[in-house]
């Protein structure tokens, strides 16, 4: 259980990097579509930084009751 | 009275309650450097929160952050990514240091460095290092709280009364609670921040637009570069790839080697509390948000600041406001400020006297002498830094880029130490030099940087280099004591 949690939290952190730096920005580097209004590319940073808050909640988890 | 009055009104009794919070706990600590450095080790969830929360993010996330995405776009969303990347080793890293400090006794980086390696000159290196990183980014906290106050009181409090009304009140509770102090004012200033930051992010695009939609659709038709990676750079051309991807790396790889915060894992109460804390520090990081579309709102603004990070500030005065709440914005950029600059403050203090004056001396002070020293150098760093805040000739945040390429040289160290049982205290001290060097040298000849990467992730490379070369050359270490320390790190209790 604990190793499966570090795993996938270090599989996502790292698809993180690749995601929201060049090269690996640049598929989702647009204006359109608006996310609530926001520009694509900065929707899909803050998505990031939103699904990290259930990556480290999993990872709690499997560590503490 | 006039609105600056009821301004100076708000602010003062902003400052009169940070000065009561930060008094209040002064007893509750025990007379010795782990009661003053590390709160006794009994820091529970709600105060690692904010202190984390709020010691990462300063007056350069408040001011800097709007005033990136006003002047440079999109180059701002490095700022909100590289936040939980930073964070996310500190799971690991975090309990493992806690641990060992629980056992050993240590409530500096320097201290598990130098006992790890069986060398004081290892913690004494890292400590200059820090120290050294560490008094131009006070000075830029000091710098930030005095402007914000100059500008909002129409040039009644200047610069210098400003800074040093904000920063006496923080030397106050830094002597008289240490990090207790700090603790529980950064609850306190957390809270204003956060609150302050999403209900301005979220009002003043509605008041000037009719709504976040319909500002982005206006920039998108006027300024469609500013709203895709990479941006622009300061001087406004488009900023490079390279440079974007290399400032996010370089951020995430330093930002949890910055001592004011490592050095907070000494203070959790236990295992969970750290990492309860990380998981709950990217609804701190969301307050960017609401930063950055301040931020945006300034970009098709009617007017703008002469200094891009004053574009918050410089919305907040003229879009109509009423007094009371221009002081309750001015008491959060002040509490941005403060949160950072008092563990600054203190972590700097903390570690020039267990780090670098016990390397050189002993351990000849007794536990009430170490800790009295510590508030006297307290007072120096914040008089060092005050002096450096003052003229505007120099450039802080160039001192600021500078100290990032620094700090982050103490990432091979720490991951050494816990990772590889063959580093050794010639291969750290001589990685921690040549990494240093490199870092100064660009800073110096920019030009000879490699594709443009950040000096500072060049210093690492060479840093590492050196370090695995240099060990693997050199006497192995004590493989008892080696193993003893990783076991004490990997105890799971």
């Amino acid at each position: 259980m604990k190793r499966s949690a570090v795993w996938f939290a270090a599989v996502y952190f790292a698809t993180m990097a690749v995601a929201i730096t060049f090269p690996g920005i640049r598929p989702f580097n647009t204006i359109q579509p608006y996310i609530f209004g926001i520009p694509f590319v900065f929707a899909w940073v803050l998505a990031w930084v939103g699904g990290s808050l259930v990556v480290f909640l999993f990872l709690y988890r499997a560590y503490h009751k | 009275m006039t609105s600056w009055q009821i301004v100076v009104l708000v602010v003062a009794v902003y400052l009169v309650a940070n000065l009561v919070i930060g008094l209040l706990p002064a007893s509750r600590s025990t007379d010795t450097v782990a009661g003053y450095v590390a709160g006794d080790r009994e820091f529970g969830t709600l105060v690692m929160y904010f202190v984390t929360g709020a010691s990462v993010f300063s007056a350069f996330a408040f001011l800097g952050g709007p005033g990136w995405a006003f002047s440079r776009g999109a180059a701002a969303f490095y700022i909100l990514g590289y936040g939980v990347l930073g964070m996310a080793p500190y799971f690991a890293l975090g309990p493992w240091a806690a641990r060992l400090g629980r056992k050993h006794g240590y409530v500096t980086q320097g201290a598990m460095l130098a006992h790890r390696f069986q060398n004081r000159w290892v913690g004494f290196t890292a400590g200059i290092i820090s120290v050294i990183a560490i008094i131009p980014y006070v000075a830029l906290q000091m710098r930030g709280a005095g402007i914000v106050l100059e500008q909002v009181t129409d040039g009644h409090v200047p610069l210098p009364l400003g800074a040093a009304l904000t920063y006496g009140i923080v030397l106050i509770y830094v002597w008289r609670s240490g990090v207790m102090g700090i603790g529980w004012t950064n609850v306190f200033q957390g809270v204003l921040m956060i609150g302050i930051a999403w209900a301005f992010g979220l009002y003043i695009p509605y008041k000037l637009y009719g709504g976040i939609g319909p500002m982005f659709e206006q920039i998108a038709a006027a300024q469609p570069a500013m709203l895709t990676a990479p941006g622009l750079d300061a001087a406004g051309n488009p900023w490079t790839p390279v440079a974007y991807s290399s400032a996010v790396l370089v951020s995430s790889i330093g930002l949890m080697m910055w001592p004011h915060l490592f050095m907070k894992a000494f203070a959790a109460k236990d295992d969970a509390t750290i990492r309860r804390t990380i998981m709950l520090f990217p609804t701190f990081q969301l307050f960017l948000l609401p930063l950055f579309l301040v931020g945006f709102a300034g970009i098709l603004y009617s007017s703008s600041p002469v200094d891009p990070d004053a574009i918050m500030p410089h919305i907040m005065l003229t879009v109509g406001l009423p007094p009371i709440v221009v002081g309750i914005f001015c008491a959060g950029a002040l509490a941005a400020s403060m949160s950072t600059g008092d563990a600054l403050v203190h972590g700097a203090a903390s570690i020039a006297v267990t780090d670098v004056y016990s390397a050189t001396r002993g351990d000849a002070l007794s536990q009430h002498d170490q800790r009295r020293l510590i508030r006297w150098l307290a007072v120096a760093v914040g008089v060092v830094a005050y002096a450096l805040a003052l003229p505007s000739g120099l450039s802080l945040v160039g001192m600021l880029l500078g100290a990032y390429g620094a700090i982050v040289q103490l990432a091979p160290p720490v991951y050494a130490a816990f990772l590889w049982r063959r580093a050794t205290a010639t291969g750290v001290i001589a990685g921690l030099l040549v990494g240093i060097s490199t870092v100064g040298l660009l800073i110096l000849r920019p030009e000879w940087k490699p594709f443009g990467l950040h000096e500072g992730l060049v210093g690492l490379a060479a840093n590492i280099i050196t370090l695995a070369v240099v060990s693997m050359a050199s006497r192995p270490p004590a493989r008892d004591h080696v193993s003893d320390w990783m076991a004490t790190s990997r105890n799971e209790g």
